[in-house]
């Protein structure tokens, strides 16, 4: 074979579609096909849908113990003296993001940001028990810990540290936000909520 | 018997291609190894508790207290004669494997094996690495104690912050929001079957290759092979027996462990309340821990549409994915082209050295900060410590090595 029909052919064959490059491509579709067919389900897969939207606090609603020997009953003024806190739900919408941390402080030691007309005359405050970093459970802690020797709200999971006299402003830790606070009052010697949150609950989603 | 399977499998030359292959010997070799068998034991292990763990999160009553049907089932295995001691021996090869890819890794970075021509077997093994986390992880959301609901909870808003596409990654890999009811079948899924399975295809491709390639060796079999051939022994009958050993060895040393150090207990934390118990992540993610704490709360990268980059992702997967991506492409930032078949001295490599140790006094600064507030230390020390304590190492391992050189 002459170089020139060498030539010829090569050049030939490069404009002509040729078995093999059939072959490749139908092989490169239908490898294309498999996959989508094999990856697509995954992109329908339904979730278990875990929770429903948070029912709302409403003005009103009476606030129950959510742990201890009194769990579920309804929180009086005198169930929780002075320098104390608890758990707290508002009662017939016990879920998880309604958590409530109540307690009673001095009365006096309340100072801005906290919201002064969502506490109570007597000292009586309430937030969000759902740490706004990770979504943990927050204490109430009494004790002196750290550098801190007064009580304040304490995350048991990255030590995050909200300052209970000031709007729970973060004082230590990782912490993004301050807790939302929950509007409270008294009426008949028993603590209700006077509205909801006065901002979102726990950690945002894509760190809004 | 033998000559029967001969004649059928040509057993003669499977011996003369694969058993005689030539293992140097060294000590440091046996920590692949150890992870290796680590592996099969908690394949072992963990098909016993298969039988007896239920995977789902529903409340059923037992003796009149509402329990969620898994933390009962680990009740149930914890009861049987041999359930706790066979519990505790697969959460102690789950920590043994781990803690061995560790030193493996030392000695392959430190050796100089990772560079050419064994770059691809280094990506690979971090990826088996970075499998053998996602294991532990997605193993100890499965009891459902207070402990693991909270560790898997936080697991589940570090992916949630993402910017946009958090929340539906999050819930597409916890099958809707921590806790849902098919959170747990879905991490069960991911632990008994995706990651042992992925795990085991990369364990066989870091066989293969390694077998391929062959070993690194010592630096002293040069003088004597004149780099030509490896010196060790051969895979069978020396290699084989001492594989044996060590395997037996490691078996014991878990059971030992696993009696006398409890892991995990169940019964201690409790099934999950309303209260979040005090929780550390186990101590290989402890170092992470220490970044989410260490990032100040301030930080927020604003992004169009009202999205930040917050402070949980930064330090709960961008800082930790920069440190495993460079540790990952390790040997191509190498500059050195020759390939390496016998160990390099820390002097050969003076850069790569320096920063692997400072890398490491990094991660233990860091797992340290994770229990800054019982050390009593404050965040701005550890502050500090993290950023200057690694910077100090690289200089000073700079100039032993180089000095070294000279």
């Amino acid at each position: 074979m002459s170089e020139k029909d060498k030539k010829s052919i090569e050049e030939e064959s490069k404009s002509c579609i040729t078995r093999r490059s059939i072959i490749k491509g139908l092989i490169g579709t239908a490898g294309v096909g498999v996959f989508a067919g094999l990856t697509l389900p995954f992109g329908t897969i339904k979730n278990t849908s875990g929770k429903k939207k948070r029912q709302k606090i409403a003005k009103g609603d009476k606030l129950v113990f959510a742990v201890g020997d009194k769990a579920n009953q309804i929180i009086k003024v005198d169930d929780l003296p002075l320098h104390k806190g608890t758990l707290a739900y508002p009662k017939g919408k016990e879920e998880h993001h309604n958590l409530i941390l109540l307690f009673h402080s001095p009365v006096n030691n309340f100072q801005e940001p906290t919201k002064m007309d969502f506490i109570t005359k007597n000292g009586f405050a309430a937030y969000s028990a759902i740490c706004t970093h990770m979504g943990c459970t927050v204490e109430w802690y009494p004790h002196k810990q750290f550098s801190f020797d007064f009580p304040h709200l304490f995350c048991p999971c990255h030590q995050s540290v909200f300052d209970i006299f000031h709007g729970a402003k973060v004082l230590a830790g990782p912490a993004p936000r301050p807790l939302p606070q929950l509007p409270i009052m008294i009426s008949d010697n028993i603590i209700v909520a006077a509205g909801d949150f006065n901002g979102p609950i726990g950690p945002q989603p894509g760190g809004k | 018997m033998y000559k029967w399977l001969n004649e059928r499998l040509d057993l003669e030359r499977f011996k003369e291609k694969y058993l005689s292959k030539v293992f140097p010997v060294h000590p440091t070799y046996f920590f692949g190894e150890i992870a290796l068998f680590s592996f099969v034991i908690l394949v072992l292990t963990g098909v016993y508790l298969l039988f007896s763990y239920t995977p789902s999160s529903q409340l059923i009553t037992v003796n009149g207290k509402k329990l969620p049907m898994a933390y009962h089932s680990i009740l149930v295995i914890n009861s049987q004669p041999f359930g706790l001691i066979v519990r505790y021996v697969h959460h102690w090869a789950a920590h043994l494997m781990i803690a061995a890819l560790m030193l493996h890794m030392a000695r392959v970075f430190f050796s100089g094996a990772f560079k050419k021509p064994r770059e691809i077997n280094w990506v690979i093994g971090m990826v088996l690495f970075t499998l053998a986390i996602l294991a532990g992880f997605t193993g100890y959301s499965l009891p459902f104690d207070a402990l693991s609901t909270v560790a898997t909870g936080i697991g589940f808003e570090i992916a949630n912050s993402i910017p946009y596409i958090g929340n539906a990654i999050a819930k597409f890999v916890f099958a809707g929001t921590f806790p849902s009811p098919g959170s747990i079948p879905r991490l069960y899924m991911y632990h008994i079957f995706l990651v042992p399975l992925l795990l085991l295809a990369t364990i066989g491709i870091h066989m293969v290759i390694m077998v391929k390639q062959k070993h690194t060796q010592p630096k002293e079999n040069k003088e004597i092979t004149k780099g030509t051939k490896i010196l060790g022994i051969p895979m069978y009958p020396q290699q084989i027996s001492l594989m044996i050993f060590v395997f037996l060895f490691t078996t014991s040393v878990l059971f030992f462990l696993a009696s006398v150090l409890p892991v995990h207990n169940v019964e201690f934390f409790g099934p999950p309340t309303l209260q979040t118990p005090m929780v550390k992540p186990d101590w290989y993610l402890l170092w992470i821990f220490g970044i989410i704490k260490l990032i100040p709360g301030s930080w927020n990268i604003p992004l169009p549409g009202g999205v930040v980059i917050n402070p949980e992702v930064i330090g709960g997967l961008i800082i930790p994915s920069i440190i495993m991506g460079f540790v990952t492409v390790a040997p191509f930032l190498s500059k050195s082209k020759e390939a390496v078949h016998y160990w390099e001295p820390l002097e050969h490599k003076p850069v790569a050295s320096s920063i692997g140790m400072a890398i490491i006094v990094m991660l233990v600064a860091l797992s340290i900060t994770g229990y800054q507030a019982e050390l009593n230390i404050p965040l701005w020390v550890c502050r500090i410590f993290v950023l200057t304590l690694p910077t100090v190492t690289f200089l000073i391992a700079l100039s032993l090595t180089k000095k070294g050189k000279a």
